[in-house]
Formats: structure tokens, sequence, C-alpha cells
């Protein structure tokens, strides 16, 4: 028998309404280690949830516990939380070690464990030989690292990023993806990273919650919902014509997807006939392989249905 | 073995012992606010900032000392030509009227102050990042008051402290003069607090409804300075009842008003002011709605603040 550890947040039927608005609706979930991505269209209640996991607003209803206490004991559960927010939120005029060691103490840490944190942060995301400039100066790549090391410097045990990669060019993305998973496997830090960037979620995340118009969708491992798929994948490196009639010849039905061919929920036997069309069609194969779903399939495919568990 | 090791190594390499977690101490709520409090003295006088920071606030405490310095010396002076019998006939400015003759350069400097202890916080979106850790939106802006007001106190309280020293040791027999006067430092030290406490209150208030210093700054100034001789005008011209009420709204006379029910004494600002003939429970307490109505208005602001 295996110890399973208790989820770091629990959800238990959370309801959240402004002034006859339904943020969340009846919402149930539990997030354990690792890293989480919280995925949802603008206003689909992403938001409302991290600010009541954070103590911030109370549920209308329901129960949100984080790190096994309840949210409504927030001053003492937010001195093990960390937060980054989307938007700016940094003091121009101050160093980046002058902040985080500001930001450490508001934590709750003593001076001169502050200093020590905020310079460790520091080095961990990489702005170690930047720290005595005014943060004013930073790059947007920069300031992103700054916004996840005041969320980190206290130590958290779990720590939320909200659209952590928003404004950043593709080499900042992948540092800061690369941080984020830093963050967990080397630090032992958990994270609730929310984006609508399926891509990066793809990447980084072990599971994922959905949520639509402040329902929940789906929760789970990410590799439930982008497995391999029943559709077979080909690509060659010529002639795709002429093995798309070939195979249309054997009765295969075929269709164009990519730069490739695509066979939908083939048999064993198929594999002989994609054989014999590729002799016959004369194409050098350049890579047959089952077709992972993406996460954006997943939302194409809930996009009209009712949300989980209500019909 | 171990010299070949570290004949295998680069001179001054640096190893990366890896991600250390915390297991140390925290302290909560109450090294948050003291956190706060910190930074806020820090941002108000510039400390760990770039020399521009630092001009403003560092001016006025110079000129606040360097009045209560220019008065040692006069006093000094008229003791040497005039005999202490002689000036004391002068009556020449002292403690009591210190308060009177810096005021407008307190208001102003208190307008300086309060927006950079609220404003960038807001217009930078840095209060957020406070909101979610263990501290309230109380904490916060009583922590920033508490700061507002270490800086006032500093800024009331320094020059006075200067005052008296001087005064003591330019005395012609310090010891008598210390025995003869040691009641002006409960005095001082009490008639600072009115004063700090007044304007810090009313400087954050106005500092917590915009994020923009300078918009803050103009309206505090304008607020200090225009209210006394448009109140003083009209409550001359009009004169009786009305006029002694119309001169409480004096901004700057306020505390001043208070200043010398403690030393018991008018001092020079005060004297042709016709609020100054109500009686002393009036403008106490007049003073004193002007000093928690606005303290009460900037914790209802605060306290619900969520990022």
């Amino acid at each position: 028998m295996t110890d399973t550890p208790p989820p770091l947040l629990v959800a238990e039927h959370l309801t959240k309404r402004y002034r006859g608005v339904l943020a969340l609706d009846d919402v149930s979930f539990a997030i354990g280690e690792g890293i989480t991505g919280l995925l949802g269209e603008n206003g689909a209640g992403k938001s409302t949830a991290i600010r009541i996991f954070l103590g911030l607003i109370p549920p209308t209803s329901g129960t949100a516990l984080a790190l096994g206490r309840s949210t409504s004991d927030a001053l003492d559960v937010r001195a093990r939380l960390g937060y980054m927010p989307e938007h700016d939120c940094l003091p121009s005029q101050l160093s980046a070690a002058e902040f985080l060691t500001h930001m450490a103490e508001v934590s709750g840490l003593p001076p001169s464990a502050a200093r020590t944190r905020a310079a460790d942060t520091l080095r961990h995301t990489g702005l170690f030989e930047e720290r005595y400039r005014p943060i004013g100066g930073y790059s947007t790549g920069m300031k992103q690292r700054v916004k996840l090391a005041q969320a980190l410097v206290h130590d958290p045990a779990f720590v939320f990023l909200d659209e952590p990669t928003a404004g950043l060019d593709p080499a900042g993305r992948e540092e800061m993806l690369a941080l984020i998973r830093k963050t967990h496997r080397d630090f032992g830090i958990s994270v609730l990273m929310s984006s609508h960037l399926m891509a990066d979620v793809e990447r980084t995340c072990d599971r994922i919650v959905v949520f639509r118009s402040g329902r929940l969708v789906q929760s789970g491992e990410l590799t439930t919902f982008t497995g391999d798929t029943a559709t077979v994948f080909l690509e060659v490196d010529s002639n795709r014509d002429n093995l798309a009639a070939a195979l249309e010849r054997r009765g295969v039905a075929v269709s164009d997807a990519g730069g490739g061919l695509t066979i939908e929920g083939p048999d064993e036997s198929v594999y002989d006939a994609i054989r014999d069309a590729l002799v016959e069609a004369e194409a050098p194969l350049r890579r047959m392989a089952p077709r992972r779903r993406a996460l954006a399939d997943l939302f194409e495919a809930t996009a009209g249905t009712s949300p989980a568990g209500r019909s | 073995m171990a010299e070949s090791v570290q004949a295998g190594r680069a001179p001054g390499t640096v190893f990366d012992i890896g991600y250390r977690s915390y297991a140390g101490r925290r302290e909560g709520r109450g090294r948050g606010r003291i956190a706060v409090f910190k930074n806020g003295v820090r941002t108000a006088l510039g400390l760990g900032r770039g020399g521009r920071a630092k001009i403003l606030p560092w001016s006025f405490l110079a000129i606040l000392t360097g009045i209560a310095l220019i008065m040692v010396l006069i006093a000094g002076a008229a003791t040497r030509f005039a005999g202490p019998a002689g000036a004391a006939k002068m009556d020449l400015p002292s403690h009591v009227d210190y308060y009177g003759i810096a005021s407008i350069l307190l208001f102003v400097f208190a307008a300086l102050v309060a927006p950079e202890l609220l404003c960038r916080d807001r217009r930078e979106r840095t209060i957020n990042l406070y909101l979610v850790r263990p501290l309230t939106g109380t904490d916060y802006i009583a922590a920033r008051y508490a700061a507002g007001l270490a800086v006032m106190l500093t800024a009331v309280w320094l020059p006075q402290i200067i005052l008296f020293l001087g005064l003591t040791f330019d005395a012609a027999e310090p010891v008598a003069y210390l025995r003869a006067n040691w009641l002006d430092v409960p005095r001082f030290l009490l008639a600072g607090l009115v004063l700090a406490t007044f304007t810090t209150g009313l400087a954050l208030l106005t500092a917590a409804f915009t994020d923009r210093r300078a918009y803050a700054s103009v309206f505090l100034v304008g607020l200090f300075i225009i209210t006394a001789p448009f109140t003083a005008g009209l409550a001359s011209d009009i004169q009786g009842p009305a006029g002694q009420w119309l001169s409480m709204f004096n901004l700057t006379n306020i505390p001043m008003h208070v200043n010398d029910i403690i030393f018991g004494e008018v001092s020079d600002v005060t004297k042709d002011a016709p609020a100054g003939k109500l009686p002393a429970a009036v403008l106490v307490g007049w003073y004193l709605a002007w000093t928690i109505v606005p303290g009460l208005v900037l914790w209802a602001r605060y306290r619900r603040l969520s990022p």
C-alpha cells in the first residue's frame, strides 16, 4: 500500500457570485504536487478561483482548502503561498535585491534570512549579476523573472502563476517555461499555472484543470488528454498523391493533413495495405506514427458540450 | 589525492550548491508590518534610492533644522549684546513659536512625503504583492501611517531638540536654564506629536485618492497654503462668532491652537486668529475631528482593498 500525499488545493462545491454574475458554479477538484495548468478563456473563473485560494475573497458557498487549511485562515496560509500576477507590479526605482529582500520580510522572514533568500532566489532565476540595478531598467523577460522570484523568495509550498509567459518573445518564453519546470523539479515547489497558451501548458504541466463559464470542464493528468489517438499520420518525402491513390485503390480512406496523410482508426490489416501502397507509389517513408491529441482538440471537442459532471 | 583534485580545478570556481529550502523561523504578520514600516521610512527619505530621491526630503529637513539653528544664533547674539535680562525683554521666538514659524514648510514636507508612501505602490500596482502576503489592508495602511508619522516626527522634533540644546548651552548658566525651562521638552514633544498626526492624516488621506504623486502634492500644498489667507481674510471681514468659526477652517492654524494650549501662551502665528478666543475644549475637539476622521476614512479605504 502506497501513501498518497494529500492534495495541496481542494475545492468542494465552490461557488462564487458577484452581484448576480456567477463567476464559479459548484466547482469541485483537487490539486496535488506537481505543475498543474489552469486553462480557460477570459471570464472562465480562473482568477476567481486563485483569489479564493489566496483568501482574498470568500466563496459564496462551498469549501476551499489550501495546504490543508481553510482559506478563511488566509493570513497564516499565505505565508506558505506564492503569487505571480500577470500584470506589471514591480517598483521601478528599487533594485531587484532590495525588492526581494523586502518581499521576503513582508512574508515573515527575519531580515538576515530575507537577505540570504533574496540572493539565492535571484541566483536561481538568473538575475544575480543584475541584482543591484533598478528594476525600471530591466527588459520584459527580466521583469517576468523578478515577478517569479518575488513569488518564490519566501520558499512557499505552492505558487500560483498567472500567465507567466505573457509578453515574452520566443526565447524568453522558453526560459520562463524552463524556470517553471525547475521550480517544481529542483525546488520542490508545486505550481498552478494559469494560461491561455495551450502549447505552454502542454510542455510544462503534469495535469490540467479546465474551466468554461465558471464551471469545471475537465481535470486530470495531462497525458490522458494528449495521449495517442486512433489516427495514423503518414509523411513521405515525395509521391504523396500517388501514395494516396494507391491507398484508396486498396479501400483505405485517407485525408490530407499538415503536409502528410492521415488514416482514421486503422486495424491491423491496413498496415499491410500501407506497406504495399508505399512500394507501389515509390514514396520514400519519412514518418509513420500515431497522431497525438493537442489540448486545442480538447477545447474544440468540449466547445458545445456541457461541463463535466453535468447533463 | 586531495592535492590532485585541487590541481584539476580552475582557480575561483564557484560551485552551485543547488536550491536550499528555508526551514528557519517565520515571524508572520508582525514582521510584515515592520517591513512595510521600514520600507515606508526609506521611501519617504529616499534611502536606498538614487540621489534625486533624496534631494527634496533632506533639503526640507536641512531647512527646518536651519531655522532652529538661526533661532539659537539670534538668541545667543541677543544674550551677548543685551545681556540675559535684555534678551528676555526682546521676547525672541522660542519653542512655542517654532511650529508656527515652520508650519508652512512642515505642511509642504508632508505633501511631499505622503504621496511617496501611497501613490507609487498603487500606480505601479506593487500593493497587490503586499495583499497576497500574510498582511491585511489594515496592516498595510497602519504601517504606512506609522512610517509617515515617524518621518514627520523627525521633522518636527529634531529642530526643537536642536533649539533646546542650543538655548541651554548658549545660556550663561546652562544648569539654571535647564531647571527653569525643562517643561518645554514635554511641551514641544506633545505639540510636535499634535502637528505630526494632523499633517500625516490629512496628507495620507489625499494621497489615498490618487495614484499620481504630483496631483496629491499640488492639491495638499494648495489646501494648506490657500486656506490660510482665504479664511483669515474672510474671518476678519465678518468678525463675531461667525468669523471665529470661519477662522477655524484655517487648516494651518488648527494644530497651532492646540500648540498654544499646550505651551500655555499664544504664539506669533495665532495671536490675530479669531478662533484663538474660542474655548480650549472646542479647539482641541476640532483638532481631534480633523485628525481622527481622516484616519478613519483612510482605514475604510484600505481595509477592504484586494488585488
